[in-house]
């Protein structure tokens, strides 16, 4: 009650306002009503123009200057109001919004004639309900989710490659966008058959791509200027990366150990190291020839060697480096102090 | 002594506890000098100092209290090796005290409990700057030179491969340099410290210098180093003469040898020693670097090898390092192991509070309201 009245009150004084401008308009109704309706008392003023009074103008009249907002139900369909979008319209929109700065001791201006709230975009024609039509309309066009697939580890195992693509929408007459084409396909390595030097040389090849604590290869590809050609060559890469990687060049036999991806112990100068140690102990214990199969395989030696791998694999801490001298304590049989 | 006591207690309700339990102690004070003739007055008890002054004797109890070394001792260990501030520091307190630590007193359990026969073991002392490292080497030092130990202490292997003002074309080998200063520098301290047991050491081989020149089997080693004092030509090539020798005949046992090499990291990293074409000198072109380099190697027996690695006069390493391998490089970490680390960490409570008695007992750290030291020394 209140929002007609304030809205009425408003058009009124709407009306008194545009007046003088909709004279022209106002006798055209006039002459119309004269010829169809009773007679009805007119007052002629001293600046001698003639005017309905407000409570003596024909009802259709009143009809015609009410606005929608007031004629609407409140149970009606939305939809039916915004079915499109459309600019902001004062009297169809049933809401008291105020824009824009307002001025010294007012509030800012209400929707009547705002051109603040008709230049932004509105989503009047995308609520729930609308949004909940389409989704119903859309539906005779989808097919059902497969009943077998009702986990994620069931999806991994079947669909290991995810394909991540994104849409966007704005409010404006266009609905392309260039960022659209991007594609990101992400696989885990795990799910491809890879021997060790195939997963190294693949971890290699893509760098920055793969993360190993998730054990995911990312792919990004935006090269091409429509999606579906990115999504083809993220594809092509990823064959000729695991294709790549099985096969063995003849310049990879020059790998130094600068490029090891972790230390191997074996084969390595600490092992020698460490064998030469214990031979010259053994020598001056006067033991004879110990092998050095039996040597490598003791426990002292398989401590030892965990600590120094511990050490060059995950970087040098003070934890690693106690861990070592224990180790180192056991090889050499130091005894602690006093 | 009881009645006072007792009357102490009856005024207890009136006094708080602080001032009733000093009373108490007034009271008893009092009672036992009325007693006692006379008490002489107790010297508050030096526990920063020991008296023990053979490292040797030293045991868990010693640690955290200083004990000294005379001066003329000093002269004879040391001729170099200590570092600069606590040289400074015997030249302001007039003598030498070295705190005994529990890095040392581990190294010198090790050292005590090593095995002669068996290949010499290494140890690296680590730790952050201004821990202790050198300190305690020198310690160590201390300690082999007291139980008749040959010493071969470089005091800081960072020196060879930096600063030097004589590069020469090292004879023996073309592609090698040799560092005569520092060498015969180096040889005139080994003398100091080392002459009277080089005397009975003999060289085991023919030594030829050059044409004219050569060194018989059988001469005593401290003539070696005359010539290489007095020589300085010939002071790098001698000294790997006495590297080798000492490495060959300290596994037939006649003698204990102690390597003790400060800034061991010097010798695998790089140089700031560049050629006439400008181009950097790797430290193994170097003739002193590839010496000590087999000197450090575990292929002799009869002794062991102390080092710390150092990132203080480091050249070409980070502010922050000082872990052995991030300051050894992989190859030196390679050519060390196995090695023992033992790391040398910042002073605890107890060290803390023994040094700074020991500072305030020489006078060092005064109150500025105290009146200055007589002068009674």
């Amino acid at each position: 009650m209140a929002v007609t009245v304030t809205s009425f009150c408003a058009a009124g004084s709407y009306a008194w306002a545009m007046l003088p401008r909709l004279r022209g308009a106002w006798t055209l109704a006039l002459l119309q009503s004269a010829a169809n309706s009773t007679a009805v008392p007119q007052n002629r003023s001293e600046s001698g123009g003639t005017h309905w009074r407000r409570r003596e103008v024909p009802r259709h009249n009143r009809l015609l200057g009410i606005p929608r907002t007031k004629k609407m139900p409140v149970d009606q369909d939305w939809s039916n109001v915004y079915p499109v979008a459309a600019s902001f319209k004062p009297s169809v929109v049933p809401l008291p919004i105020r824009m824009g700065y307002p001025m010294k001791k007012r509030a800012p201006p209400s929707k009547e004639g705002n051109l603040e709230l008709i230049k932004i975009p509105n989503f009047l024609h995308l609520t729930p309900g609308a949004v909940k039509k389409h989704c119903a309309a859309l539906k005779n066009f989808c097919t059902v989710w497969p009943t077998a697939l009702d986990s994620d580890e069931k999806c991994e195992q079947h669909f290991p490659v995810e394909i991540d693509t994104v849409d966007y929408v704005s409010a404006g007459p266009s609905i392309r966008n260039p960022k659209a084409r991007v594609v990101t396909l992400r696989v885990k390595l795990s799910k491809l058959n890879l021997d060790d030097h195939a997963k190294k040389k693949l971890i290699k090849l893509v760098g920055e791509r793969y993360s190993k604590d998730t054990d995911i290869l990312t792919i990004t590809t935006d090269r091409c200027p429509l999606r579906r050609q990115n999504y083809d060559y993220g594809i092509y890469l990823l064959t000729v990366l695991y294709h790549e990687s099985w096969k063995t060049e003849k310049w990879e036999s020059e790998k130094t150990d600068a490029d090891m991806e972790e230390y191997i112990w074996e084969n390595t100068c600490s092992q020698k190291n460490v064998l030469d140690t214990l031979l010259r102990i053994k020598a001056a214990e006067k033991i004879s020839d110990v092998p050095r199969e039996e040597l490598l395989a003791s426990e002292i030696v398989e401590n030892y060697k965990n600590s120094v791998v511990l050490l060059k694999n995950e970087g040098e801490t003070e934890d690693n480096m106690s861990k070592y001298k224990e180790s180192v304590k056991k090889l050499l049989n130091l005894q602690g102090f006093q | 002594m009881l009645r006072g006591l007792s009357s102490a207690v009856r005024r207890g309700p009136k006094l708080y506890a602080g001032r009733f339990l000093h009373i108490t102690a007034r009271i008893c004070l009092n009672a036992t000098v009325t007693q006692d003739v006379q008490i002489p007055e107790e010297k508050p008890r030096a526990i920063f100092r020991t008296s023990e002054r053979d490292p040797a004797n030293h045991t868990e109890q010693h640690d955290g209290q200083h004990y000294s070394i005379p001066l003329e001792e000093v002269k004879v260990v040391f001729p170099h090796g200590l570092p600069r501030r606590f040289k400074q520091q015997i030249g302001t307190f007039r003598e030498a005290c070295l705190m005994v630590r529990k890095p040392a007193l581990e190294l010198l359990g090790y050292l005590k409990s090593t095995n002669f026969a068996q290949p010499a073991i290494r140890y690296v002392l680590y730790g952050e700057r201004g821990t202790g490292k050198t300190m305690t080497l020198c310690y160590a030092v201390h300690y082999c030179v007291k139980q008749g130990w040959v010493v071969l202490h470089i005091p800081d292997a960072h020196l060879l491969v930096k600063n030097c003002k004589e590069l020469l074309k090292s004879s023996y080998k073309k592609e090698r340099f040799d560092q005569p200063l520092e060498a015969s520098s180096w040889l005139k301290n080994f003398k100091t410290s080392n002459e009277h047991l080089l005397r009975e050491i003999k060289t085991q081989q023919k030594y030829v210098w050059n044409k004219w020149d050569s060194t018989e089997e059988g001469t005593p080693l401290s003539e070696m180093l005359e010539q290489g004092i007095t020589r300085v030509k010939t002071a790098t090539d001698v000294m790997g003469v006495v590297f080798k020798e000492l490495k060959r005949q300290s596994s037939l046992g006649s003698f204990k040898l102690l390597v003790a090499v400060d800034g061991v990291n010097a010798l695998w990293g790089r140089t700031a020693l560049r050629k006439r074409d400008k181009t950097f000198i790797s430290p193994e072109e170097l003739a002193l670097v590839h010496n000590l380099r087999k000197m450090v190697m575990n292929d002799w027996s009869g002794g062991a090898i102390v080092t710390t690695v150092c990132q203080t006069g480091s050249v070409y390493k980070p502010y922050a390092a000082y872990l052995p391998h991030e300051l050894l490089g992989s190859e030196g970490f390679s050519t060390l192991e196995p090695f023992l680390p033992i790391q040398v960490a910042k002073y605890t409570e107890k060290e803390f509070e023994s040094c700074y008695q020991y500072y305030l007992d020489s006078k060092w750290l005064q109150h500025e309201k105290e009146k200055p030291p007589t002068n009674n020394r």
